[in-house]
């Protein structure tokens, strides 16, 4: 009897060719995906410089640093833009150097070198201060030093110059306060998605859409009507992982409340939209359970939310950027932690946006008023 | 013809219809004229395309070729004035029977509580009011799909298969309220396998393999069988006497009812040669006793005779 029931699920796994496509294909890619993609070690991490000095020995530094391929320097113009160039996401770490460096040095006076690092990401912030350190390798500061032929013996600093490290926005790097944030993304797309992903396929597995079907409503009205319910409820939802986040750990408060719930708002409404979208193109409830957490886990593992975009090599960066939680993960750490300015987070409002629009006309396209 | 000499509108009309399922033709030139106030049935064995049929009516499934006008408008904008109760349960079991009706209601604009509470009143489904849909049982259920069908008051009601699975006494009360309708100048369109409700329709057609094979009133079509008699005599079922009947040429259906076996042939054959058949196979010589043509002799006789083609 009980080998009539393994027989028996196994013949009604069959007759779903899709479902089984879903459960031997998808892994596959997945596992293809994370071999290629997941990488713990970074490289070309942006930096911006300023130097100000513009000599052989500040040349000597900025070429020690380009030299292993970790960082990728470019120039800013101002020591105020270093640090505004990490606020705004473009970079990850910065470095300035000052006018007066080589007359310091000249006289053996141990200039200071600023060195900033991005503290949003405690690991990547801790590899780029291990990194920074061929900055003041042997083959940098050699040249370094200086004595007058004639001059008396004295004791020389045993580094010509200082590299000050600052840690920017997270200074005490807090882990909770980097994973945190995004994971209360997570939970609101799985919630979003499996929420939705279930009620168009459910009302055509229990009939109530052919019943639907013969009213006289538009396709505009029904994906709307089915978006906007589901939009309020992981809205509330979403403030209220926000608040226990705020009142357990401690998070910080946003730059701005105003900019958050419309982060909040487009976020919610491209995760609805997109799980109405797998409710559309799904047949069973099934096959839109499998589709949604098979969009969720590339979201979590290549979105920066635990590994940073840099450690995510080119080819498949491309895969990172069609991953709406991506821009979700980059505006709240900007809003919560890095107090990013609105001009330089509109890149990645507009790419959500845009999300929005596209599995919403998406929907209404694929939603046939035929059985 | 109307009293006052005028000819009735026709309500629903289609032209042709056809649809295929991948290679295969569920529904093949299928042809309707219903007039205002007609309850029409379509009859027919399961995967005859009745379903198909009422789906592309209703406009909810693509047809592969034809037209469809209901009051001589498209479909699409006729949404708003017909009425469809799909043969499974289709209202919202986790809802209330009032909130199931409240949302159909709304679905067409209607919000006039007073006018729903009087429907449920009339549907007798006021005691289940606060019931939820997926615990009523099969009859009443059947009763909240058509009122939630009836709530806006359509021209023309599509029904598939409304009574299946409902006992007798239901079923009654679904037709009066079908004979009510159709005297307020309803026009109703319903698809069934059973003989019984067959009978109480103004119109029927008959549909087997996506073909009608045969249209007309209760009465009249019995004749498309043409010249034929049917005999009945008190019998236990035998199958090789089916079979040696079969064999006949002249005969056209054999069929066994309780105690009763029913013959019918064409015309022209001898009484006697068919007691023949059943002595050669009982060694018992029983009286055929002339019988009157039911409409279930014909839909099997027809449905029996295309299979054999």
């Amino acid at each position: 009897m009980m080998w009539a029931i393994v027989k028996k699920e196994l013949l009604q796994l069959r007759r779903d060719p899709r479902l089984v496509a879903l459960i031997v294909v998808m892994p596959l890619l997945l596992l293809l995906l994370f071999g290629v993609a997941l990488k713990l070690e970074p490289s070309n991490v942006k930096m911006a410089y300023l130097d100000e000095d513009q000599s052989i020995f500040s040349n000597l530094i900025k070429t020690g640093i380009w030299s292993d391929g970790y960082f990728q320097l470019y120039e800013v113009s101002t020591k105020q833009a270093v640090i505004e160039e990490i606020r705004a996401g473009r970079a990850k770490a910065g470095m300035h150097i000052p006018a007066n460096f080589s007359a310091l040095l000249a006289e053996n006076q141990q200039p200071h070198v600023d060195f900033y690092v991005d503290g949003t990401m405690p690991s990547l912030a801790t590899a780029m201060k291990y990194n920074s350190s061929s900055a003041t390798s042997e083959g940098v500061t050699n040249d370094m030093y200086f004595s007058a032929a004639d001059a008396p013996n004295v004791v020389i600093a045993e580094e010509p110059f200082i590299l000050d490290t600052t840690i920017l926005f997270n200074p005490d790097e807090i882990e909770t306060w980097f994973f945190l944030p995004g994971i209360i993304g997570v939970l609101v797309m799985q919630i979003a998605l499996i929420l939705t992903g279930i009620t168009i396929v459910r009302e055509r597995e229990q009939h109530t859409l052919e019943q639907l079907l013969v009213t006289p409503m538009k396709k505009t009205t029904f994906v709307i009507g089915k978006l906007l319910p589901y939009v309020f409820i992981a809205l509330v939802d979403f403030y209220f992982i926000l608040g226990a986040g705020w009142a357990v750990f401690d998070l910080p408060q946003p730059s701005s409340q105003l900019l958050l719930f419309l982060l909040a708002a487009i976020y919610v409404g491209a995760m609805i939209s997109l799980g109405l979208l797998i409710s559309l193109i799904s047949q069973t409830q099934q096959q839109a359970m499998f589709i949604a957490i098979f969009i969720i886990i590339p979201s979590i593992l290549l979105s920066g939310l635990i590994f940073p975009l840099e450690a995510i090599p080119q080819i498949v960066r491309p895969i990172s950027y069609i991953i709406p939680f991506t821009y979700f993960v980059d505006i709240i750490r900007g809003l919560l932690i890095k107090k990013t300015l609105l001009v330089d987070l509109l890149l990645p409002f507009a790419a959500l946006s845009c999300f929005v629009i596209l599995f919403v006309t998406a929907s209404i396209m694929k939603f046939r008023q035929k059985l | 013809m109307n009293p006052d000499g005028t000819n009735p509108a026709v309500v629903i009309e289609a032209r042709s219809l056809s649809k295929y399922y991948g290679d295969q033709l569920v529904v093949d030139d299928f042809s309707v004229a219903i007039e205002q106030g007609e309850i029409f049935g379509l009859l027919g064995p399961n995967a005859a395309g009745k379903t198909t049929a009422i789906r592309m009516l209703c406009g909810i499934v693509e047809r592969d070729a034809g037209a469809v006008s209901i009051n001589g408008a498209a479909i699409a904008s006729a949404r708003n004035r017909i009425g469809y109760v799909s043969q499974r349960f289709g209202q919202y079991a986790e809802l209330t029977v009032w909130e199931n009706l409240r949302f159909y209601a709304e679905m067409y604009r209607v919000t006039d509580e007073a006018l729903l509470d009087d429907l449920l009143d009339r549907y007798a489904l006021e005691p289940f009011r606060h019931q939820r849909a997926g615990n009523l049982s099969g009859g009443y259920q059947r009763r909240l799909a058509l009122l939630c069908a009836v709530a806006h008051d359509p021209d023309v009601l599509f029904l598939d298969e409304p009574t299946a699975g409902i006992d007798p006494v239901t079923r009654k009360l679904l037709w009066d309220e079908f004979y009510a309708l159709s005297a307020r100048g309803k026009t109703l369109f319903v698809t069934t396998h059973y003989m019984e409700e067959a009978q109480r329709c103004h119109q029927l057609a008959f549909i087997d393999r996506g073909r009608i094979i045969a249209r007309g009133t209760p009465l009249t079509i019995k004749q498309c069988l043409g010249d034929v008699a049917v005999y009945a005599v008190k019998f236990a079922f035998n199958p090789s006497v089916h079979k040696a009947l079969l064999a006949n040429e002249a005969v056209l259906l054999v069929n066994q009812f309780g105690l009763e076996l029913r013959i019918v042939v064409a015309n022209h054959s001898s009484r006697s040669q068919l007691e023949q058949v059943i002595a050669d196979e009982t060694g018992e010589r029983l009286d055929l006793v002339p019988s009157e043509l039911n409409l279930e002799d014909v839909f099997i006789a027809l449905t029996q005779h295309r299979k054999a083609d």
